[in-house]
């Protein structure tokens, strides 16, 4: 007896459908898979054996091939498993064959018949009804999240019995009854959706830096905080996940995928809704930043997709790890490129970092610090020039003195996000039809037609290049960081007050030498 | 003093007797007076040199005579555009001929400062603070404009903003270094390096190849205040190798005078330090400048004080709340007069504003100072 019964893989954050071909036929007793197979596919056969046995199914003694097509693909995971199982079931005619059309399998299986979590099942149920498939079992664990998708009905089974009974059942109203469908839950309303984040309002003084995080929060720029130990530059950089817009529902999707692919959802978050926060060590090396392994797995800036990639103590990581952040800060995306194949993970992230002024911390305080120039010089310049090229919003924090600690801190969290959630809706009507979504988006070559500046901003915007020795990099992160600030103003030109704020932010060149 | 003819000949000779690392300035004269000149020592042998030196140092002389060649290296040094004088030729300056223990031979490039015009050592700390940086900027612009030569040692901090200063505003300036000429040190000194070496003159007691060593630097400061009039210290911490120019200074009877700095502030303690112990406080380069000339004199092309008259109220306030120390971006909004107080990006963008008319400086991405003339 033979059977097909569709399975997914993962490549990238991407997905593609696998047929799992299941041949039972006379023979010498046998059970052998194909379709260029990883070790952990290959142990599957014993998975599925043992599990089919505890659950009550003895296997015949008859020469058993399994193929999973397309057999050119290297195929990893052990989400393979289910499909193996019920294909087998089906080739011995323990259900109609019927009622696994048109239907995904995904799940892992213990010995006892157990269906385990898997990694991936967002982008796999995805594709899945992307090309029609009609509905996808998948273990419980993971039923919410891939419920997310519409179009498709997506159920959670805990054992490989359960689904039996399921492909056994006769109407509706039993299946329905034997493995309910799981319905997508519309996530939380605005006001939890911030529960338990860290309130700015907690930030004692560093009005200038208060200013720098909301405009970065605003326009999605990226922020760098320079000061010495205890001034509050992490403090800044937890809250501002919470004072950026939500994510919208697209991006709910794109988030959860790439946290679905590194195996992070589970039945606690089957739904990313919060920005992501992530602060690796400065010890990370460059594959787990960027993404790698001989099979690519996202990295630290893939999982910070849409959120805050938080870098503190910047001078301390490897050169190497810094400079590879510039291509994806750039394209908002990263290649990978392995002898299998090369991936494309997003990384559309904020970058912040903190950072302090000289190895001991304290310059330019003379009375504490005695680096002398070379030495902080040499501490600055760690910091290559294309990084600092990439950052918009550079400020200074200077250590807070006891008076504004004891007069608590300003404004809370929320009436920052609410002129935020302002500049945003203005960004959104701006870029209504495009692919941008925020000012930090905007292509140079479209800078002109969203961001007009009149003669005098022009003419100041100039001014400010020559006097400043601006890259031209720099000279449009000038103007897009205008924008924002306008933005915040609710402003619908950008006039020279704007340009020269923004200005106020670009990193110092004399300063970094 | 001998005929200009056999100098020439003697050069190569004196080139010899200075290069030679394990020899001091007294018996290198006495060496050249024993034997009659320099290149009578040269030829003299261990005997008459054993008179002057002691019997390591004649070894070491002996070894280094065999690898020296007087015409190949005096030619090396004239391709080298390095140029040499020795106390025995009129071009050497007077200044510092005057002092004990003067230096027998000078590697120089560029000019020599001539005698008929006054010099000043301007002298500190090399991490400076941005106050030192001030009064080192506006001392070296006011020595420079007015035609006193700026002597210095071409270091970080003090050292070369002065110098810099000073060839800016059109002025001379002289180098002391405390390596071979032909040698840049601190390396990131270079432009200022070659201004000096085109503009000004860059002088050393080290023959050309001589590494910038710790123990060359007390006798290269003997040379800063042997070559000036007065010495001036903008910056000094209590222990710091400027007080040892200082001390030879006043060996040399230079007059010296020191910036007064606050009391709390550990990089003026030494400068408060001198002026409690009798140096003269310097509040205004154009006392220092009658003392030094006579009469004040001024340039012709003294620029206008103040801020220009078309500047609105609102960034003239904004103005007059800057200093020459930096000041953040809070402590500049509290100074400000009730009424111009502003919210934070406003008040950012007023300073960009006077950055861009060259008023004001950003020192560093959250600090200000003013551009005071």
């Amino acid at each position: 007896m033979f059977s097909t019964i569709y399975a997914g893989a993962l490549r990238g954050i991407s997905a593609y459908l696998v047929s799992v071909e299941v041949d039972i036929a006379a023979g010498l007793p046998s059970f052998a898979m194909v379709g260029s197979l990883s070790c952990e596919v290959r142990e599957s056969r014993e998975r599925v054996c043992v599990a089919l046995r505890n659950a009550g199914f003895a296997l015949p003694p008859k020469r058993i091939t399994v193929n999973l097509s397309p057999a050119d693909r290297r195929k990893e995971g052990t989400a393979f498993d289910l499909a193996i199982g019920v294909g087998v079931l089906d080739s011995l005619g323990y259900f109609a064959g019927e009622a696994a059309r048109d239907t995904l399998f995904l799940g892992e299986l213990g010995l006892d018949g157990e269906i385990k979590k898997v990694r991936g099942v967002l982008p796999i149920v995805r594709e899945a009804a992307a090309r029609g498939i009609r509905q996808c079992i998948v273990p419980m664990e993971n039923a919410a999240e891939g419920a997310a998708i519409p179009g498709v009905a997506v159920r959670g089974a805990r054992e490989i019995r359960q689904v039996l009974d399921f492909l056994r059942a006769e109407t509706d109203a039993e299946r329905e009854k034997v493995m309910p469908r799981c319905e997508g839950r519309e996530q939380t309303a605005d006001d939890t959706a911030f529960e338990g984040e860290p309130d700015f309002s907690q930030v004692s003084g560093q009005e200038t830096a208060r200013r720098a995080a909301e405009i970065a929060a605003a326009g999605f720029h990226n922020l760098l905080m320079i000061g010495p130990p205890g001034a509050g530059k992490s403090m800044i950089a937890k809250r501002i996940p919470g004072i950026l817009p939500l994510l919208g529902r697209e991006e709910k999707l794109e988030v959860t995928a790439v946290a679905s692919v590194a195996g992070l959802t589970g039945e606690e978050m089957p739904i990313v809704t919060r920005r992501p926060f992530q602060s690796p060590h400065h010890t990370v090396t460059q594959a787990a930043m960027t993404g790698g392994g001989s099979t690519p797995k996202p990295g630290v800036i893939s999982l910070a997709h849409r959120g805050v990639l938080f870098l503190d103590e910047l001078p301390e990581f490897r050169r190497e790890v810094l400079d590879s952040l510039r291509q994806p800060l750039e394209e908002r995306q990263v290649h990978i490129s392995r002898s299998c194949g090369s991936v494309t993970y997003p990384s559309d992230f904020m970058l912040v970092c903190a950072m302090n002024p000289c190895p001991c911390g304290y310059y330019p305080d003379r009375e504490r610090c005695r680096c002398g120039e070379p030495k902080v010089r040499k501490y600055l310049g760690r910091v290559s020039g294309p990084i600092l090229d990439r950052i918009d919003l550079c400020v200074e924090l200077r250590p807070v003195d006891v008076t504004s600690l004891r007069g608590g801190g300003g404004e809370s969290s929320r009436q920052i996000r609410e002129r935020v959630l302002g500049a945003r809706k203005l960004q959104e009507q701006r870029f209504a039809g495009t692919g941008y979504r925020f000012n930090a988006d905007i292509d140079a070559a479209d800078l002109e037609r969203f961001c007009p500046l009149g003669r005098e901003e022009r003419e100041c915007l100039e001014q400010l290049y020559h006097a400043r020795q601006l890259s031209a990099r720099s000279y449009h992160r000038i103007w897009r960081v205008a924008r924002t600030i306008a933005d915040l103003e609710g402003a619908e030109h950008i006039r020279t007050e704007h340009l020269l704020e923004a200005s106020f932010y670009r990193p110092v060149r004399e300063y970094w030498g | 003093m001998d005929r200009p003819e056999c100098r020439e000949e003697e050069r190569p000779y004196e080139l010899w007797l200075c290069s030679f690392p394990g020899m001091g300035n007294r018996q290198m004269t006495k060496l050249a007076e024993l034997c009659g000149s320099a290149r009578e020592a040269y030829y003299a042998g261990t005997d008459k040199w054993g008179q002057v030196l002691r019997e390591k140092q004649v070894e070491g002389l002996k070894r280094f005579t065999e690898g020296w060649e007087p015409q190949r290296e005096w030619e090396r040094l004239e391709n080298a555009g390095i140029r040499f004088v020795t106390l025995k030729d009129r071009a050497y300056p007077g200044r510092l001929r005057q002092i004990p223990d003067a230096p027998y031979g000078l590697f120089f490039r560029g000019s020599l400062p001539e005698e008929r015009y006054p010099a000043v050592a301007v002298v500190g700390a090399r991490d400076c603070s941005r106050y030192g940086y001030y009064v080192a900027e506006k001392l070296g612009e006011t020595l420079g404009r007015n035609g006193v030569i700026v002597v210095s040692g071409m270091a970080r901090g003090i050292d070369g903003i002065s110098q810099r200063a000073a060839l800016d505003a059109g002025g001379v300036s002289c180098g002391v270094l405390g390596c071979g000429v032909d040698i840049c040190y601190p390396g990131e000194n270079r432009e200022l390096y070659q201004r000096l070496a085109r503009d000004g003159c860059l002088v050393s007691s080290y023959p050309p190849g001589t590494p910038a060593l710790a123990r060359n630097f007390p006798p290269r400061n003997r040379i800063v205040s042997g070559l000036a009039d007065a010495v001036v210290v903008v910056e000094a911490r209590e222990k710091s190798g400027t007080l040892i120019t200082v001390d030879m200074a006043l060996e040399q009877g230079r007059e010296v005078y020191a910036v007064p700095g606050r009391i709390t502030d550990p990089l003026s303690e030494g400068c408060n330090r001198l002026i409690r112990q009798g140096a003269v406080p310097l509040s205004d380069p154009g006392e220092l400048l009658s003392e030094l000339c006579g009469s004040p004199r001024q340039g012709p092309d003294e620029p206008e004080e103040g801020c220009p008259a078309w500047l609105p109220e609102k960034l003239r306030a904004l103005y007059d709340a800057l200093e020459v120390t930096p000041k953040t971006v809070e402590e500049i909004r509290e100074s400000l007069p009730a009424g111009f107080a502003e919210s934070g990006g406003k008040l950012t963008a007023d300073l960009m504003r006077l950055c861009l008319e060259d008023l004001a400086v950003q020192v560093s991405p959250g600090c200000f100072c003013g551009k005071f003339r």
